[in-house]
């Protein structure tokens, strides 16, 4: 197994055994879901200037030397190349992201090899043995205690440099939110920053109302506010009501200044409730249907608004007074024909378990615990339907380190 | 819209408190157990003659913390991260385990202080000191470690008590702000010994490590840099304030009357002007306070540079299992001081003051990091050191490192 740690340093030699200078950098092309292959030497001549060697004219890669093909006037030298990953530079000792194992680690070495007849970058050691390798202290461990832990170069992400939306792997994209904002969280916010705008809004929006309320703060104001603004939009609604206590009034006002106006109301209108009760926690984004409406214009009216919903459990009936009557499960409605009317299917407000905007987290879980829901709608004083909590939010408020 | 609401007292004092700067949190978190005891030995035992030594390093203090927010404020990282980014493995290695000892020596002086805090009542170090490190393990494991940390800064405020005792004593300023321009020497190991710990106690390797982290876990923008930067000049300033009033107030009372600190209850007695009875009960609530605030931060601090240098995971949210490498430091930050406080008839005084010495040996090689890195276009793009900085900065390392030469040649040569 050869590592860079091992040839960094080392003599760089021509064909005739003139020594060229020394090895100092080692770049690569790196395409997300491959291995990365060598395209350049990066190599500081006897003259202390740095020069680019086409990987073409190495003939061996050794832990000593470095021998080249032809003799040192016959190499055409590159100029600076761009779109190229610097080994050294960029990835040795610099946070990573293990896709696989979803966590943030620091690269102690890298492990080269061939693959399909190419000089590639194979793995990344992260492991502790990758640390007495470098610090040449090896012979401490030689039963090889400490074992070598390698990661698959496919499945890692590196994040210094430029991070664009192509140079992202897709597994990386396919992550569950909760594991990005882990991951975001333990990069440093640079990388962090850059990470999130690499991602779609939508994406983004889902990894921001995952992370650490102190870090959506920061990591908000230095998105800047055209970023941040898209990325606000795509939250849900109690979302922004927390995030937004976050923030001094003035800075408040400028994020919600990017919302749309019945938003915005929304928003206010949460922001009022206390943190730990029913108010506080709810959503406000939820689906409500007419009595009359047949079970044919419900589904319709789901399929208009799913795209801004979250989830969707239930859809709620409320009369033309803006009385909430009750709920329909989606079973029910999968379940019911078509023509049925929603006044046939919904189950009476009076024999459930409803909740108050006023009532406190204790016994909000009680309840819902009580009567196994998964979600419960909120009643305000009117008899009008205020929101939904549902069984997420509770569990954030009772896990809050997870 | 309301945005703080109606909530417990404690989460308002919590607000109340996050407002107060790295500046002033880290320099209040410098009157430890090293920092109390090395300050009252140095005016007990030399009167007011290092005053000199604390007036310049008041400026080393606030510069070099100056470099540790702006190079918070650049790379948005910790000092450990920024070292192994740029310095390679070797020298991180080589800056962790500088590190490691001067904290380990740190805390050692801690447990050392809840010892000799203790011992004024007469309570064996063998019982509090295993309880109280039992505690910090406890809290710090299923507590609130923020919590915690701000409830013991907030007590340690407690030394403007030696600021009020400075007036009370009645000492002679005159003296003191003469003291405070001259240059006073003696070349002799007691005095070089307590000036290098009086040096290494108010600028430490871990408050540069402490005070950048803090710029990055807090958030802090680059727009803040202009008010932060005058919060930490004030936090030296204030801290030092408080380390003069210790040395007049020891040099008033101690000196003067010839006695010299062989342990806590000796310390204590500068206080009797003001609190007459009562100085030994307070000395020793301000001794432990600011000993377990030490106590708590240090192991943890460690801890987190040592993984954010070498990418292990950390904080108190991981699992045993995924985090051992995490609490394995903090335990043995806890368990190897704990032991050491433990061996029979150890002074403590002495170790409060020789653990100072080592952050003060130890000091100028960390801060060539810091000096290597803030003075690097590459990573600091326009906010590089200025002159005077770079001034500042090279007279403190030269100057640790000629009385360390000096010290070494004396122990060698036989003191006077």
């Amino acid at each position: 197994m050869l590592y860079l740690s091992q040839i960094l340093g080392g003599r760089v030699e021509d064909s005739a055994d003139q020594v060229v200078g020394r090895l100092k950098d080692i770049l690569v092309e790196s395409k997300p879901g491959n291995y990365a292959r060598i395209v350049f030497l990066l190599v500081k001549s006897k003259k202390g200037e740095d020069i680019f060697i086409p990987y073409e004219y190495v003939e061996s890669l050794g832990r000593q030397t470095v021998d080249l093909k032809n003799i040192f006037d016959k190499i055409n030298l590159a100029p600076t190349p761009s779109r190229c990953i610097y080994l050294s530079r960029d990835i040795l000792d610099q946070q990573i992201v293990d896709v696989d194992g979803a966590r943030v680690v620091r690269v102690n070495d890298l492990s080269l090899g061939i693959f399909e007849d190419q000089m590639c970058v194979l793995g990344v050691d992260v492991s502790f043995r990758g640390i007495l390798r470098r610090l040449g202290v090896a012979w401490l461990d030689p039963f090889r205690l400490v074992s070598v832990h390698l990661v698959d170069w496919r499945k890692v992400q590196p994040v210094k440099g430029a991070l664009k939306l192509d140079t992202i792997s897709s597994d990386l994209r396919k992550l569950h939110p909760a594991d990005l904002a882990n991951i975001i969280e333990d990069l440093n916010l640079h990388h962090g920053t850059k990470l999130v705008n690499s991602l779609e809004s939508r994406e983004a929006a889902k990894v921001l109302e995952e992370l650490n309320p102190h870090l959506q703060k920061i990591l908000i104001k230095h998105l800047g506010p055209a970023k941040a603004g898209r990325i606000i939009e795509k939250m849900s609604t109690d979302e922004i009501a927390d995030l937004m206590q976050l923030f001094s009034q003035k800075e408040a006002q400028k994020y919600l200044s990017l919302l749309q106006d019945s938003r915005v109301e929304k928003v206010t209108k949460l922001i009022k409730y206390e943190d730990d009760t029913a108010g506080g926690l709810m959503n406000t984004d939820f689906i409500s249907g007419h009595p009359d409406w047949t079970v044919a214009q419900m589904i319709e009216e789901i399929r208009k608004y799913s795209p801004d919903m979250r989830s969707i459990t239930f859809v709620y009936v409320v009369d033309n007074f803006g009385k909430f009557l009750g709920p329909v499960s989606l079973r029910n409605l999968l379940l019911a024909d078509n023509k049925e009317k929603l006044k046939e299917l919904y189950k009476s407000a009076d024999r459930l378990a409803t909740l108050r905007p006023d009532y406190p987290l204790d016994k909000v879980v009680n309840l819902m615990t009580k009567y196994d829901l998964y979600s419960a709608a909120v009643i305000s004083h009117d008899g009008k339907i205020a929101g939904v909590v549902t069984i997420d939010d509770v569990m954030r408020c009772l896990a809050p380190k997870a | 819209m309301r945005y703080i609401k109606n909530s417990s007292w404690y989460i308002r004092l919590a607000f109340i408190l996050s407002v107060i700067g790295p500046g002033i949190i880290a320099a209040n978190a410098d009157n430890d157990a090293g920092g109390i005891t090395t300050y009252s030995i140095a005016g007990a035992h030399f009167g007011t003659k290092m005053l000199w030594v604390l007036f310049l390093i008041t400026f080393s203090l606030a510069i070099t913390q100056e470099m540790g927010v702006r190079i918070g404020l650049v790379t948005r990282q910790g000092l450990a991260g920024v070292i192994r980014e740029n310095f390679g493995l070797r020298l991180t290695a080589f800056a962790m385990i500088l590190m490691l000892i001067a904290n380990i020596g740190t805390i050692t002086a801690e447990f050392a202080g809840v010892a000799a805090a203790f011992s004024i009542f007469g309570w064996s170090k063998y019982l509090v000191v295993p309880i109280s490190a039992l505690a910090v393990w406890f809290i710090l494991y299923k507590g609130s470690f923020k919590t915690t940390q701000k409830i013991f800064l907030l007590f340690s405020f407690f030394y403007i008590v030696y600021i009020v005792n400075g007036f009370v004593v009645g000492p002679d300023f005159g003296q003191a702000a003469k003291s405070l321009i001259t240059p006073t020497i003696e070349w002799t190991m007691p005095f070089l010994v307590t000036m290098i710990a009086l040096i290494g106690t108010t600028i430490t390797p871990w408050g540069q490590f402490f005070i950048q982290s803090y710029v990055v876990d807090k958030g802090l923008e680059a727009k803040h840099y202009r008010i932060e930067r005058w919060e930490v000049f004030f936090g030296a300033f204030v801290t030092n304030i408080v380390s003069f009033f210790i040395i007049i107030s020891t040099a008033a009372t101690l000196y003067k009357h010839g006695i010299h600190i062989t342990d806590a209850s000796d310390a204590a007695r500068a206080l009797e002007p003001l609190a007459g009875q009562l100085a030994q009960i307070l000395f020793a609530f301000g001794l432990f306070v600011a000993s377990m605030l030490g106590a708590f931060i240090l192991p943890t601090a460690t801890a987190y540079a040592f993984c954010e240098a070498f990418g292990w995971e950390s904080g108190f949210d991981t699992t045993w299992k995924s985090g051992k490498t995490f609490y394995g430091i903090i335990l043995a930050c806890i368990v190897v001081p704990v032991i050491i406080v433990l061996i029979p008839k150890i002074s403590l005084i002495k170790i409060m003051v020789l653990s100072q010495d080592i952050n003060g040996i130890l000091l100028p090689f960390i801060l060539l990091f810091v000096m290597k890195i803030i003075n690097d276009r590459r990573i600091m793009g326009e906010h590089v050191n200025k002159p005077i900085g770079n001034i500042i900065s090279w007279l403190t390392i030269v100057g640790i490192l000629v009385a360390t030469a000096a010290l070494l040649v004396i122990s060698f040569i036989g003191y006077y």
